[in-house]
């Protein structure tokens, strides 16, 4: 008897009880199709956390991070300015630099007539606009201009814009631009409004750009908080941190303080969560599959005994127990690896759905399919052996006389 | 050819020895047209059983064409019984789910045999018992007598030596019950071992010789049934048979032609189960 054979008595046998089946399907559909999905979008969303971590645009962030050693010898460590402009002047001579970005984030108080809101301001240099980008949605970016004189320019955030003007009349956001408002009691032109964030995370600030100079007058404080820099190339990325990371240890006499930020280790830490994540859904989903696995077993114990007189015809006309075994055996792979592709159609679409919405990466992997494929399969033989058994040990005389 | 020796079957009930079948000694020779009869309860079932290899004997040696089946493993004697022995059961035990012709071709799946020499046989052997126009009827849409001729020609499909009929006739009624034993007349004509298991005098009439089994022996006709009854049953066959016959050609098509004319109408009637 071929496979052929065989699996076209499954389907015929599972077909003359198209409910049935499907219920039983049910359970291996579940289960399947969670699988597929969680790992689909749990590697989406791995993607996705990665690609913001890593920096945009192929920046690599330093870092001022005292060891405690040095903490220890000298406790004032922790009081100096992590970076100067004589710091950044410095890094950008090294060649496989292309640019350094850095900024400065202070807290504050904003103020315009009698409304005020609590603000990150943040100084920039023009570095960070041409890495990053700032999208506004009215008035004018920061220009050369703005940065070499220190003028007195910010652009706002949808948010900043909203705490300051929402009470008094309605205003059409360009009139505005020209406003001077108060931050940190110094007087600041609003020369434009940033585009609103509408990230996926909902996370979107209430802040304010400003150039550098400006902000070291404002807040009377030479410091920059943050310096990432951009090299020519992403290859030199790496090199390039760790010479300026060298250059700034050499100048301020410490021994490791200045760091880059290793982005394949917060690669691996965010590639670990996701991993536990998933593996925490995907033993829910292998529950579902267990239950529905089970629900195969019953069913096919129930088929047997209804079959108990089909199965001693057919050992009468000659079929072996073997024979006998690997029909029941196909007929629950059937059903399963049936549930299992109707699981992985579902699973699939719901990961494109997800991903689309989310705005991901659809990551719907061919390891994932032949995998979610082979597993159903394997589900049907764990399942089926237990009936197929129970079938093929049937006394054919006794089954011959069964009503 | 057909030995059986010092066969004894035996169950365990209730820790008790149940002796169905004890030393029991026959031999049929191919070719034979044999009845096993005896009343509910003799042990003829068991003893057509272990004939057919389903059931094997507790002791004593069964010899089929010449070698021990007690050699024989599982696979080998379900090999056996697709090859050498066709079975007619009771009730038909047609499967509900496959078509007369799906059900003939059966035995030939198990076989190992093609799709389209499958097929063709299947339709031969419909041919064979005049059911070729409805071969591709349910069991459910045939009548009695016409589920019986499919599962005879289920039983022959594989060309086997022995047919083995348990109660052929059992669920028929009287004429159609004649129209089926007509036709294992001709298939024993062709060559055909032919044992038939029955409590029925006037079915083990068509038998060349009639076994009988009471309490798990062989005994004499005369304890069973009056012999002289017998005797004149099977003349009053033998000459329906002559004139069946014409020439020595015999061909089955012929025997149902000729009822069905006869009535008129479908020679048979559903049978009540």
């Amino acid at each position: 008897m071929s496979i052929f054979e065989s699996i076209k008595m499954a389907f015929s046998s599972l077909f003359a009880h198209k409910l049935r089946s499907i219920l039983t399907m049910l359970g291996i559909i579940i289960g399947v199709g969670s699988v597929i999905a969680v790992v689909a979008i749990g590697q989406g969303g791995e993607a996705v956390l990665k690609s913001m971590f890593s920096g945009e645009a192929n920046t690599i962030e330093l870092m001022y991070m005292p060891s405690d050693e040095e903490i220890e010898a000298d406790p004032s460590i922790l009081y100096e300015d992590a970076f100067t402009q004589t710091d950044i002047d410095m890094i950008e001579s090294i060649p496989e630099i292309e640019k350094v970005v850095s900024s400065s984030t202070e807290s504050t108080n904003v103020r315009y007539q009698q409304e005020s809101t609590e603000s990150m301001v943040i100084g920039i240099n023009q570095a960070y606009i041409d890495v990053h980008g700032l999208e506004i949605a009215h008035g004018r970016n920061l220009v050369a201009a703005d940065f070499l004189g220190g003028s007195r320019a910010a652009i706002v955030s949808e948010e900043m814009k909203d705490e300051l003007f929402e009470d008094g009349e309605e205003k059409d956001a360009s009139e505005l631009l020209g406003t001077v408002v108060y931050m940190n009691n110094q007087p600041i032109e609003i020369v434009g409004i940033l585009e609103a964030e509408d990230n996926f995370f909902g996370l979107s600030m209430n802040s304010a750009y400003i150039p550098m100079n400006t902000w070291q007058t404002v807040f009377a404080d030479t410091a920059i908080t943050e310096v990432s820099i951009k090299a020519n190339s992403a290859d030199e990325l790496e090199i390039a941190g760790e010479k300026a990371a060298a250059m700034l240890n050499t100048f301020h006499e410490k021994d490791d303080a200045y760091q880059i930020l290793n982005m394949e280790e917060i690669a691996d830490g965010i590639g670990k969560i996701t991993r536990i994540m998933t593996i925490i859904i995907s033993s829910i989903a292998g529950v579902s599959l267990l239950v529905g696995g089970i629900g195969v077993m019953n069913i096919m114990l129930v088929s047997v005994t209804e079959r108990t007189r089909e199965i001693g015809v057919r050992m009468s006309l000659g079929a072996t127990r073997g024979q006998i075994l690997f029909q029941f055996l196909v007929e629950a792979m059937t059903l399963t690896l049936i549930g299992g592709l109707i699981g992985m159609a579902l699973g699939s679409g719901t990961a494109l759905l997800v991903s689309h919405f989310a705005g991901w990466q659809p990551l719907v992997s061919l390891p994932v399919i032949v995998g979610g494929i082979l597993f159903s399969m394997l589900i049907g033989v764990v399942f089926g052996l237990l009936p197929a058994n129970k079938a093929s040990r049937l006394d054919p005389i006794e089954s011959l006389r069964y009503e | 050819m057909i030995e059986l020796h010092n066969i004894v079957k035996s169950y365990l009930v209730a820790g008790e020895d149940l002796v169905v079948l004890k030393d029991i000694h026959l031999t049929i020779e191919q070719g034979e047209f044999v009845a096993i009869m005896g009343p509910s309860g003799s042990g003829k079932s068991t003893l057509m059983n272990i004939i057919g290899c389903l059931d094997k004997p507790t002791s004593g040696e069964y010899h089929l064409q010449k070698k021990l089946v007690s050699d024989y493993n599982e696979k080998e004697l379900a090999g056996v019984r697709n090859q050498s022995i066709g079975f007619v059961f009771q009730q038909f035990q047609l499967l509900p789910r496959l078509t007369a012709l799906q059900n003939v071709e059966l035995p030939m799946i198990y076989a190992g045999i093609g799709k389209k020499e499958r097929i063709e046989r299947a339709e031969d052997a419909l041919d064979k018992v005049g059911l070729k126009d409805r071969m591709n009827h349910l069991p459910n849409e045939l009548s009695g007598g016409q589920k019986q001729r499919v599962a005879i020609a289920r039983s022959i499909v594989n060309e086997p030596s022995i047919i083995l009929a348990d109660e052929p006739t059992g669920a028929l009624d009287t004429k159609t019950g004649e129209q089926i034993m007509d036709m294992f007349t001709l298939l024993n004509k062709e060559g055909t071992t032919v044992i038939l298991v029955t409590h029925e005098a006037e079915v083990a009439s068509y038998a060349e010789r009639t076994v009988f089994v009471r309490d798990g022996e062989l005994t004499s006709a005369d304890e069973v049934v009056g012999h002289e009854a017998l005797e004149k049953l099977r003349t009053k066959h033998d000459s329906a048979e002559q004139n069946n016959e014409r020439g020595n050609f015999v061909n089955l098509e012929d025997v149902f032609e000729e009822t069905e004319t006869d009535d008129g109408t479908k020679g048979e009637e559903e049978a009540t189960h």
